[in-house]
């Protein structure tokens, strides 16, 4: 027993030996897993520093530093930090190149645009105090706010802003969201540029087109002045956009991260991967980035430069993608915010306490069966309608979806603007039953092979077989299964000649305003058309809608629109998915909203706040 | 032994290529591209995604992209542009010299970095050991020491008191090591040690802390411990029956000499041969550690990268791991000559 004791020394031994062997040589502050984590108020922290530098025979003496340590922001209320668990980390960080709802996450932190939105998700004055479109909205004018600055103190202005429009259309950048401005005269065409074959000339003169429709101003009118002269001209407030065609609601668009002002001399310094250094990430949002360690921990401390005041609290993400273990780090008081799995939610509504600090809400998303409309037997729209209503919504959500979500039988979801409520196609079996006998097969039998095709999942595989059950307890009609890898599912659904007859996709809205969902999606060439859906009818209402600049009239033509496009029952809507959190009690000054994917409060995260006489102790 | 080397280093050359190959069509061969997303998401449009591909070198001919990948845009291997890639330049703007060089190309989908930018370079500030490489070096060889010292031990021991309490006990562990799936392993240590005892944190809110590496090495060598702790005592139960351990105890040697000098270096063979890949498995990374854990190692990267389709990830992970199983058993063919002197590498 003696030799099994020495031995299980000896593994600990070394085992530390080689840990230790990997810290770095200045201790970082070190931490807890206590809920209390930091202390930002100024401190005086004595470091030793072992020179390592020296031959390893001559064991100089630990040197002893003392190091002032100062806050980077406005005071803090001491010992506050809410740390969020965002599960995973992203690919790229960068306002022009990134996509993704958590690559997004850090950059509202750290970056505001001209616009954002508040927490009824309506479009309100960011970096810029006022907008303005011309008559025919094809042109829209900025106003920036007086004094704005970068979390450095530099100033911010509208050639920043230009920049980083520019920055988006430029085809180098190739950005997975630079469409989303090619309203700008010209932005299509200079993005498009075939670089390999295109002279020098003729990408100058189309790079000077698109300058020409975004202008940078100064208080006069006047063009500001080139190069850093320019972005150190305080009087250059206003940003001017020119459009090919009307656009009314370009400044919702400006309100994303697209658009967000990263520095041109960063970018330049640190080359393609500036984004990787909280050095080159200098923004105007409510946050400063201050240390990024991939896959492990982001601290964001409040940017005391930010115009609507430094925000109260720190935040922390971190990135544990497996959420039993996320659950657990909640339950252990090492996260303030989670997001809520369904596998979970069972324990949670059992569990006096924590059903307390659960928070489902509506989500950005409508989920729909989607029929391809040049399919057999699906070119038949009574087929499509009888497939419509052979759905009980309610039991979906219920049985499958676990209640993590709700029903609807339109498209733009409740809490966007354009949502209305519709009862079309709703479930009705025996309706069901006697559409399907309407349509020109007339019976089941009838009926050309139907196939459901999935991307393979253990989740999926579930949904799919309630989902075919139900058509085969309603109208008896047997549908096949064609599981497939996700990124071969992805792959097929881009197109029209490869997407298949039946599957199940959504939406997730961009930014909120009905042209994200029905011009963007629906309109011929749009993301709609993959299942065959073109209605020049649509089309008309779609494109009026989008010039025009009353809001009125506009919400209306929009509303025309949806109508139509539920009437002609090209897919069976299902249901909006919900955003599930877990917020512990202290947390306070959380408004949520359906754009919420990130975390629960982001809209408005300058408000939230840690109630410190609710911390454990 | 020098000779040896020389040729089962040279024998490296063609393995990797072959492996490369076959990385490459499959990869190619799979459906949907590197800037696919989610169908939920909106796509990106087809003139950006023309413009990726010109960028990526995804608009070439396969074989020019494969080329391109394992040399770069090198025109030719011996001009003086190669000169200036092979030292890290870039000329007129494209990428410098490819695998041949160490160079594993921009990654596809984290862009903006070369793939051992993001395999070999730590965040800002740190050294050189805290890169995902580094990290999961030290976790596989802090796993493998806990495997093996605690494994064959618990193997010989197993052995020598045959069908008693104590064999039992090992038996059970090596038992429960081999089918217990590690993420099970995983939770259940996290909610004994971090949420009952709290002697560690579920999520580490530091790697530098010594303590915090404890329960993933344990959860990844567990398996290893199993399978040295079965393979020992089965290695060493037959050993124990040979002649010579016999003849060695008829010379009136003395049970720990018996053990140590005839028994356990004879029946260590078959563990080594065992080790070398396990090795290789364990600072190869692990995706359900890493994801558990929150652990930034490297075995996370490649798996994504398949689903991602980041194809110069999946090429150089795959190459990277493939070079470190060779070497891995190269090693295990040299200790074989300590463990067994009949054993002549030639």
């Amino acid at each position: 027993m003696k030799k099994f004791a020495m031995l299980a020394v000896l593994v600990a031994s070394v085992a530390m030996i080689a840990v230790a062997c990997g810290a770095p040589a200045a201790p970082a502050v070190v931490q807890t897993a206590a809920p209390i984590i930091q202390t930002v108020a100024p401190v005086v922290q004595t470091v030793v520093v072992q020179q390592t530098s020296a031959p390893v025979v001559q064991t100089s003496a630990p040197v002893v530093q003392t190091v002032v340590v100062q806050p980077t922001a406005a005071p803090v209320a001491v010992n506050k930090v809410l740390r969020i668990n965002l599960g995973s980390y992203p690919d790229i960080i960068d306002p022009q190149k990134s996509s993704f709802v958590n690559e997004i996450a850090h950059l509202k932190l750290m970056y505001e645009g001209l616009t954002k939105f508040d927490t009824k998700l309506a479009t309100v004055p960011g970096a810029a105090e006022s907008w303005k479109y011309n008559d025919a909205a094809t042109e829209l004018t900025f106003t920036l706010r007086d004094g704005l600055k970068y979390s450095d103190g530099t100033l911010l202005n509208a050639k920043r802003f230009q920049y980083s429009l520019m920055r988006n259309i430029d085809p180098h950048t190739a950005g997975e969201y630079a469409a989303i401005t090619d309203e700008i005269k010209g932005a299509p065409e200079w993005r498009g540029a075939d670089l390999s074959a295109v002279s020098d000339d003729d990408l100058a003169k189309l790079q000077a087109d698109v300058a020409a429709s975004v202008q940078a101003l100064d208080k006069s009118g006047q063009p500001c002045k080139e190069g850093e002269e320019g972005y150190a001209q305080a009087d250059c407030n206003t940003l001017k956009l020119t459009f090919s065609k009307p656009a009314p609601y370009f400044h919702t668009i400006m309100g994303i991260w697209v658009a967000y002002p990263a520095k041109e001399e960063n970018i330049t310094e640190g080359g393609d991967n500036w984004w990787n250094s909280s050095k080159f990430q200098i923004g105007n949002g409510p946050y400063v980035l201050k240390t990024l360690e991939p896959f492990v921990r982001a601290r964001f401390e409040p940017n005391a430069n930010y115009w609507g005041g430094a925000a109260k609290v720190p935040i922390e993400f971190s990135y544990i993608a497996d959420s039993a273990v996320s659950f657990q780090a909640y339950k252990n008081n090492e996260f303030d915010i989670i997001g809520l799995a369904a596998e979970d939610l069972a324990t949670v509504k059992a569990d006096p306490v924590l059903s307390k600090e659960a928070n489902i809400f509506p989500g950005s998303c409508t989920f729909a069966v989607m029929f391809h409309q040049l399919k057999e037997p699906f070119t038949d729209q009574k087929v499509r309608e009888a497939f419509a209503e052979a759905l009980n919504r309610d039991g979906w959500v219920t049985d499958v979806l676990q209640g993590l979500g709700a029903s609807t039988l339109t498209w733009i979801p409740p809490g966007y603007p354009g949502y209305e409520t519709s009862t079309k196609w709703g479930f009705d079996p025996d309706l069901a039953k006697k559409t399907l006998a309407e349509s020109k097969y007339g019976s089941v039998d009838k009926l050309p092979e139907i196939t459901a095709t999935f991307s393979d999942t253990p989740r999926n595989r579930t949904r799919y077989d309630w989902l075919i059950g139900k058509w085969k307890e309603v109208l008896g009609v047997d549908v096949k299964l064609n599981p497939v890898d996700p990124t071969t599912f992805t792959a097929l659904t881009k197109d029209i000649n490869t997407a298949p007859q039946m599957f199940i996709l959504g939406w997730c809205a961009d930014y909120p305003d009905p042209q994200n969902w029905l011009s963007v999606y629906w309109r011929t060439g749009g993301f709609g058309e993959r299942i065959g859906y073109s209605n020049p009818d649509f089309d008309k209402l779609v494109n009026e809608a989008d010039s025009t600049v009353d809001p009125a009239k506009r919400a209306d033509l929009y509303a025309q629109a949806q109508n139509l496009l539920i009437d002609g029952a090209p897919v069976a809507f299902m249901w909006n998915n919900v955003n599930t959190y877990m917020i512990k009690p202290w947390v306070t000054g959380i408004t949520t909203t359906p754009q919420d994917t990130d975390f629960p409060g982001s809209q408005d995260v300058e408000s939230i706040d840690i109630d410190v006489s609710k911390l454990p102790q | 032994m020098g000779r040896f080397l020389i040729r089962r280093l040279l024998w490296l050359i063609p393995v990797m290529f072959v492996v490369a190959i076959i990385t490459f069509v499959l990869m190619h061969a799979a459906p949907g591209g590197p800037f696919d997303k989610d169908p939920s998401q909106r796509q990106i449009d087809p003139t950006t995604q023309k413009q990726l591909n010109a960028q990526f070198g995804l608009d070439k001919e396969v074989w020019l992209d494969f080329s391109a990948l394992m040399k770069g845009d090198i025109a030719g291997f011996f001009d003086t542009q190669f000169i200036t890639y092979m030292f890290g330049g870039t000329v007129n703007g494209k990428w410098r010299c490819g695998f041949i060089c160490g160079n594993m190309g921009p990654s596809f989908r984290q862009r903006g970095m070369m793939v051992q930018d993001i395999v070999l370079d730590p965040p800002e500030g740190r050294q050189a050991w805290d890169s995902k490489a580094g990290y999961s070096l030290r976790l596989g060889f802090i796993a493998l020491l806990f495997a093996t010292l605690l494994g064959i031990p618990m193997g010989v021991i197993s052995a020598l008191r045959q069908n008693t309490v104590v064999d039992y006990a090992s038996l059970f562990i090596a038992t429960s090591g081999v089918t217990v799936p590690n993420f099970v392993l995983g939770i259940f240590l996290i909610i004994i040690f971090a949420v009952g005892l709290k002697l560690v944190p579920v999520v580490p809110r530091s790697w530098d802390n010594p303590i915090v590496w404890i329960l993933p090495a344990v959860v990844l060598g567990f398996g290893l411990l199993a399978s040295t702790a079965r393979l020992t005592r089965a290695s060493m139960l037959e050993v124990m029956r040979q002649d010579y351990v016999r003849t060695a105890r008829a010379k009136g040697l003395s049970q720990r000499m018996v053990v140590w000098r005839h028994m356990l270096k004879n029946a260590l063979i078959p563990v080594v041969t065992v080790m070398g890949p396990a090795f290789a498995g364990l600072i190869t990374g692990s995706f359900i550690i890493e994801t558990m854990f929150g652990f930034p190692g490297w075995g996370r990267q490649f798996v994504l990268a398949i689903g991602q389709r980041d194809y110069s990830m999946i090429m150089a992970t795959t190459l990277i791991f493939a070079l470190i199983i060779q070497i891995a058993n190269i090693l295990v063919d040299l200790v074989y000559t300590f463990l067994d002197p009949r054993i002549k590498l030639s």
